[in-house]
């Protein structure tokens, strides 16, 4: 290659090619040629179909695989990005559901709903004295049966 | 596409658990079924309200129907055999007060109280209060709160 002195022109490199399918280039024009036909901004019917055939099947194999290997990872890319976003709309309604069941403050009184949350924690105040009533008699019943046997002992 | 099942599954599951039922038999009558019916009062409690009162849950039905009344004790009676730790007393052969405390779930401690107002010997009603009661604080804290 350092013995083939550069092209400069459209006009030489479509004669280097009409060599080339002469098959009167040698190893170094063809080398350079090649090398031409890769970087060159020039375009007609001769250099194009000397493109192709020099070429353009592995040009288009590399591009080919390339875009293969974009491919594959593109669609990587979109699975772990669908499985955080389905991640995040599960936890999401998650802890959405829970929120929602959290705060509940309500009563149901003969059908009516109370939604004051002073009136329902009065009803809860209620509800905790009768059950305190009846804890105390639970408790005085038990002293006065330690009462009884105490006396009974004595 | 395996592994996108797994987390798939996994996320499911997890959102599953943290809906899962309680267990308890007394979660029967907490459908809804007292909401519109008359005699009878539910309150539900749960969130900032039920912190105010050092719980998670307060959930709570008042009946005047002897019928439900019957239906409220015999469930509460079957969770009281898994009871940790229980008061009871029986009138006439009949539940009148009950403070189960309930094995655990998620480290949050669960309580049922019962009463039989139809049994009271100090002016008795006819109403039946049934209150679960879920949340860290114990059992004593509980008492406290009911005595306050």
């Amino acid at each position: 290659m350092s013995n083939y002195r550069p092209i400069s022109s459209q006009q030489e490199l479509e004669q280097l090619i009409e060599r080339y399918f002469d098959g009167m280039t040698t190893v170094e024009e063809e080398a350079a040629l090649r090398h031409e036909l890769a970087h060159c901004p020039w375009s007609s019917e001769d250099i194009d179909d000397a493109r192709v055939v020099m070429g353009y099947f592995v040009t288009h194999r590399k591009q080919q695989q390339r875009q293969h290997a974009m491919g594959s990872t593109r669609q990587r890319i979109i699975g772990i990005a669908a499985s955080i976003a389905i991640i995040l709309a599960v936890g999401g309604y998650t802890l959405w559901h829970q929120q929602q069941s959290r705060d509940i403050c309500v009563a149901y009184v003969n059908g009516q709903v109370v939604q004051s949350n002073d009136q329902v924690m009065a009803m809860i105040a209620d509800d905790l004295d009768r059950i305190d009533n009846a804890a105390n008699a639970m408790t005085d019943q038990l002293s006065s049966l330690g009462e009884a046997l105490e006396l009974d002992n004595e | 596409m395996k592994r996108f099942t797994i987390i798939i599954l996994t996320c499911l599951l997890t959102a599953m658990a943290a809906m899962a039922q309680k267990g308890l038999n007394i979660n029967r009558l907490f459908d809804g079924r007292y909401k519109k019916a008359p005699g009878a009062t539910e309150i539900i409690v749960t969130g900032s309200q039920a912190c105010e009162i050092g719980l998670d849950v307060y959930h709570s039905v008042s009946v005047t129907d002897k019928t439900q009344a019957e239906i409220i004790e015999n469930l509460v009676v079957k969770d009281g055999t898994k009871a940790m730790d229980k008061e009871v007393e029986y009138r006439h052969g009949q539940l009148y007060y009950g403070f189960y405390t309930m094995p655990k779930q998620r480290s949050s401690n669960r309580y049922i109280f019962f009463l039989n107002q139809n049994l009271a010997r100090k002016s008795p009603k006819n109403v039946v209060t049934l209150i679960y009661m879920e949340g860290r604080a114990s059992a004593d804290k509980i008492k406290k709160l009911i005595r306050k």
